[in-house]
């Protein structure tokens, strides 16, 4: 299994405590798609955070690819997500100084790739998500749907085997967002990654294997979808 | 409405509570700078005021006679003027004790009979057994001490007081002691009294006195005694109040004055980039309350005076802070600067706290908000004219700063152009501030051009910083490209400090060199010895008995007594140089320049021309041929000039004559530098040695060889120049927080590309390595354009305030290594700014950061 969730919980505040996850407990296998879905304030954010190490659980244990990542330093988690982490958020959050190109290069060059090389990659990556063209430009000259490609570029740019995606499509009108999504199918098929998205929008949760459904910090309900894009 | 907006600054300053200190920092160090200069020169001025006063007493007005002093006739003349109540003959030395650690003692010499009528010597009464001091001083080694010295030194009524004079050293006996009051207290209370026709003769004065101090009869007024007493006596003997005098010690110290004014203007100079940008970054930040307060309907207006208010604010508290920052420097620069006034002017200061004066602070805070208000002006119209529309607009990327126009740019190219043509050909005469126009000219050329030269040398780094540091430099070069403003704020506050710097390093060094080939030049005598460690003593001088004492030592060839001294000259005053001008023809070869030159060396040599430094010719428009007349203490003095030389004694102009002449004309024997030339092949050091043999004990006197001398006149230029080095320090420091400033604002501003960058892979340290990265970028093209700036206003020293302030044509050389040897103090002090931001960075909680709006 890739992830793997032990009565994690997470608290906020020192006096009256929030409890953004509540004893969750799951597993996820490589490979699998997961749609996590829920009210605001559920806690799915927190489990994303939580996985990809930016955050700490309270209690409990998370295992990525099988290490416990609890009693990991920050720069050790860093690494861990470095290499094995692929984030794609609501607001795209590119570096606005930094052309397309070199915002997607920019994992590899945190990794120590040269310029070349990563630009080179970077720019295939670009290709993949419909982008060639679009390569020198800066993000304010893009639309949202393409700076959510050229964020998809930089998650996926060093093969990443887990993709966390925090409702990727949610500033996105509904055709572009479908889009994203049809990219997004695609792109799981040649790569296999695990992902895990949250999502308000059923139809988004349809390109999904599995669906948890988040209230209050608990898994209130597990279903498997037959993804009806593959079916269909 | 007010109340409303004045809510929402305070908050702002509160969430922003660091940056709101800097930029006060900012302000209050340039207030700071102000007010200090002006209560330190004003501290300085009345504390050597003071020392008139006191000295003056009762006397209502004072015959003065230059340094050199009158003859006693003056006196007889005063007396027998009706309406002079009381006259009597002073003459004041800065002398030497014999004690091993004691330093200056003034010995004020007065006709012991006489004076108490004018000045009151309060006897302490305790251990006074002579029923009448002033009966006992009579006696010819009797010496008045004040308490705070004797005290100092255990002296009591009958016991020795050595002292080195003109004669050599000599015992006197103190034989009263003056209550710490009054003329007790002058100089710390290094005073001492005698009969003054004693110290005629011990001081070597002839029979001369310094100075007359008269009290008027009741029936006359003192302006109608004055006017009397102007027609009966020569020219260059002045009659005036005791107060007016402080104005002409205002005049000889004005050099410093000056230097330290224009550091000031460059704090504050770059005070206004500071807080301009402090005001765009919070300008950028609040684009969307911006955009809420106008959609929910404050006027265009409203918002500019929002920030407008807020810079007043900011200029109130910070003028505050800077005031009382202020009066703290003025302690230390007062103390510099009345060092100087003593080691090179030769006057000496009763050390007084600094006075602090309302209207100096009012004119500070004045300053200070209008500095707040310039600097805020541009950023707040900025954000009045933001479109309401567009800020409320969620757009995820930052609004894109406009890059200043090519209007612009030519602009600042033709202002900085118009100021090189006016520094080089406008005429010497203009006055000052206008002269200082130019400067700013170019100055504020170059303020119009910094964006776009900004860009250019950051893109041309760009790839460097690639290559060399990876994607952490990158970004550290492109956050500074897309912030034009931002980096050119801090570029523009960088370039104006190390502006200074590096042009005043270039003058100075300039200077130096100048003035030590021309020393190669002039002063070529084996040994020199000199009658003050300082650059001049006013009042302490050797007599020719000790020149013919070293003439007598075997292997001494010749000697040469040299005097100088300072005399008025229209409305200011010049050095008169006079030499033993055959034997110094001897040794020093081509001076003269502009003349013919053996014809122009017996005519000075006879005693019919003088020779006149360049500085001053250029200063008076005076060529060969012209006449000097000179008021003197006997007659008027008038002689050609008959050949110009280059010359570096004093910054108003000297001119050279044969020491005949002037002991004719200012009766005046002493001698303040003895030349000494050995016999070839004659140890210089063996010789020095014998010198100090034979006068050792005996007098005061400072013996160089010609290398030690040389090296001796470089160090107290040195010591000239420490107000510059302060200078440079404040410009270092005031620069240092406008890097902390604008790096602190983008670490803030970038919170989330921050919190971007680690949550796609970026360790901790490859964050840090980008915040100081981004600093060095920014030092870089500081220095960069800090040289470019420096170099300009190094050509404006040269040509134009070395004439006017310096008064010394200085060539123009611009030494590239103060540049190279300053980028890593640079690095050092940007990298040192940039620790706290760098923190802040990395401490960064990437969670809320992503999720800041
Ligand atoms: N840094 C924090 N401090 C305090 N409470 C927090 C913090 N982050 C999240 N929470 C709380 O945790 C709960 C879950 O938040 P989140 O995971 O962001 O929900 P979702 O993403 O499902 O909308 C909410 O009640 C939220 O207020
Ligand atoms: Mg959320």
């Amino acid at each position: 299994m890739m992830i793997q969730l032990e009565n994690v919980t997470r608290e906020y505040g020192d006096g009256k405590l929030v409890h953004a996850l509540d004893g969750v407990s799951l597993t996820i296998d490589r490979g699998e798609r997961v749609a996590v879905m829920g009210p605001s304030g559920s806690g799915k954010s927190t489990l994303l955070n939580l996985i990809c190490g930016l955050d700490e659980p309270t209690s409990g244990v998370i295992r990525i690819d099988g290490a416990d990542i609890a009693g990991l330093d920050d720069d050790a988690r860093t690494r861990l997500r470095r290499e094995k982490i692929g984030m794609i958020f609501q607001t795209f959050n590119l570096l606005p100084t930094l052309s397309a190109t070199e915002n997607v290069a920019l994992p590899l060059r945190l990794q120590g790739l040269s310029r070349r090389d990563a630009e080179t990659r970077a720019n295939s990556m670009l290709g993949k998500v419909g982008l060639a063209g679009r390569s020198s430009h800066r993000p304010d000259e893009l639309s949202g749907g393409e700076r959510q490609r050229v964020a998809i570029a930089r998650a996926l740019i060093f093969d990443p085997p887990i993709l966390l995606a925090d409702e990727p499509t949610g500033n996105l009108d509904s055709h572009t967002g479908e889009e994203i999504l049809t990219l997004l199918d695609n792109l799981h098929r040649e790569y296999n990654t695990t992902v895990l998205m949250v999502t308000h929008n059923e139809e988004a949760a349809a390109y999904c294997d599995r669906v948890l459904r988040l209230r209050d910090g608990r898994v209130v309900k597990e279903e498997v979808v037959k993804a009806t894009r593959l079916g269909g | 409405m007010f109340s409303l907006l004045a809510q929402i600054t305070w908050k702002q300053w509160r969430v922003h509570r660091l940056r709101t200190l800097l930029t006060l920092m900012g302000i209050a160090l340039g207030v700071a700078v102000f007010f200090a200069v002006r209560t330190a020169n004003l501290t300085l001025i009345s504390s050597l005021t003071l020392t008139i006063e006191k000295l003056a007493g009762k006397a209502t007005l004072q015959i003065t006679g230059g340094e050199a002093g009158f003859p006693e006739a003056v006196w007889d003349t005063v007396r027998d003027t009706p309406g002079v109540r009381v006259a009597q003959p002073v003459i004041e030395v800065i002398a030497n004790t014999a004690f091993e650690d004691e330093g200056n003692l003034m010995v004020v010499g007065v006709d012991m009979l006489g004076d108490s009528e004018l000045r009151e010597y309060q006897f302490d009464e305790e251990g006074t057994e002579i029923a009448d001091p002033l009966i006992a001083l009579a006696q010819p080694d009797s010496i008045l001490v004040s308490r705070i010295f004797a005290e100092k030194h255990n002296l009591k009524d009958g016991d020795k007081l050595p002292l080195f004079t003109s004669q050599g050293r000599k015992d006197f006996i103190v034989r009263g002691i003056i209550k710490p009051a009054g003329l007790g207290e002058i100089f710390g209370g290094q005073i001492a009294v005698m009969d003054v026709f004693n110290m005629q003769f011990v001081f070597n004065r002839g029979r001369n006195f310094d100075r007359i101090d008269l009290m008027n009869e009741s029936d006359v007024t003192v302006d109608e005694l004055q006017k009397r007493l102007r027609e009966r006596l020569a020219a260059g003997i002045e009659v005036g109040r005791p107060a007016s005098r402080g104005q002409g010690i205002e005049n000889a110290v004005s050099a410093m004055r000056i230097g330290m004014t224009v550091a000031s203007f460059v704090a504050l100079l770059v005070g206004v980039f500071i807080i301009f940008n402090s005001f765009s970054i919070s300008v950028n930040q609040r684009w969307k309350e911006i955009g809420i307060l106008r959609a929910l309907g404050v006027e265009r207006p409203n918002v500019q005076r929002m920030f407008l208010g807020e810079s007043v604010l900011m200029g109130i508290i910070g003028s505050a802070l800077g005031v009382v920052l202020g009066f703290f420097f003025a302690v230390g620069a007062e103390r510099v600067m009345s060092d100087i006034a003593s080691k090179i002017f030769g006057y000496v200061a009763t050390q007084q706290p600094p006075v602090f004066r309302w209207d100096y602070a009012l004119t500070a805070f004045v300053v200070g908000v209008v500095t707040s208000l310039i600097g805020a002006w541009l950023p707040s119209r900025a954000a009045s004219r933001l479109n309401p529309i567009m800020a409320l607009h969620n757009i995820e990327t930052r609004q894109r700063e406009n890059v200043l126009g090519w209007t612009r740019m030519l602009i600042g190219a033709a202002m900085v152009v118009s100021g090189l043509a006016l520094i080089r050909f406008a005429p010497a005469r203009v006055k000052l501030d206008i002269q200082y126009g130019y400067s700013l000219l170019m100055l504020f050329g170059l303020i119009l051009l910094l964006p776009k030269l900004t860009e250019w040398i950051a893109r041309l780094m760009r790839p460097f910083f690639d290559r060399l540091f990876g994607s952490e430099g990158l970004i550290a070069v492109d956050t500074m490209i897309l912030s034009p403003r931002r980096t050119s704020a801090t570029v523009g506050a960088l370039m104006i400090g190390l502006m200074f710097v590096f042009s005043m390093g270039a003058y100075v060094r300039s200077y130096q060199q100048t003035v030590s080939t021309w020393m190669d030049r002039m002063i070529n005598s084996d040994i020199i010895i000199s009658a003050t460690e300082m650059a001049r003593s006013r009042t302490y001088h050797f007599s020719e008995d000790l020149s013919k004492k070293v003439a007598g030592i075997p292997g001494v060839k010749r000697i040469e007594n040299a005097r100088i001294i300072f005399v008025p000259y229209a409305d200011d005053s010049i050095a008169i140089v006079s030499l033993e001008t055959e034997g110094w023809f001897l040794r020093v070869k081509d001076v003269i320049e502009e003349a013919d030159s053996d014809k122009a060396r017996e005519s000075v040599i006879a005693g019919e021309g003088i020779l006149a430094a360049r500085n001053f010719a250029a200063r008076y428009n005076l060529g060969v041929g012209d006449h000097i007349r000179l008021n003197t203490p006997t007659e008027i003095f008038d002689r050609p000039i008959v050949g110009i030389i280059e010359d570096y004694t004093s910054e108003k102009g000297s001119i050279f004559m044969d020491r005949a002449l002037y002991k004719r004309y200012w009766n005046d024997s002493s001698v303040d530098i003895i030349e000494v030339n050995l016999e070839a092949g004659t140890n210089a050091n063996a010789i020095k040695t014998e010198i100090q043999r034979v006068t050792k004990g005996e007098h005061r006197a400072f013996i160089y060889t010609n290398s030690e001398y040389k090296s001796w006149v470089l160090n107290l230029i040195n010591g000239f120049f420490v107000l510059n080095y302060m200078q440079m320090a404040i410009a270092i420091i005031v620069a240092a927080l406008g890097i902390i400033n604008s790096l602190l604002i983008s670490v803030s501003e970038r919170k989330r590309e921050i919190g971007v960058l680690r949550a796609i892979g970026g360790l901790r340290s490859q964050i840090r390595r980008m915040i100081l990265l981004e600093a060095s970028a920014i030092v870089i093209v500081g220095v960069l354009i800090g040289a470019l700036a420096g170099l300009l206003n190094t050509y404006f020293l040269v040509r134009t305030a070395s004439i006017m302030i310096g008064g010394y044509t200085v060539p123009f050389r611009f030494p590239i290594w103060i540049v190279i040897a300053s980028l890593p103090f640079a690095l050092i002090i940007a990298l040192a700014a940039a620790w706290w931001p760098a923190r802040k960075a990395v401490n960064l909680r990437v969670i809320e950061a992503l999720g800041y709006e």
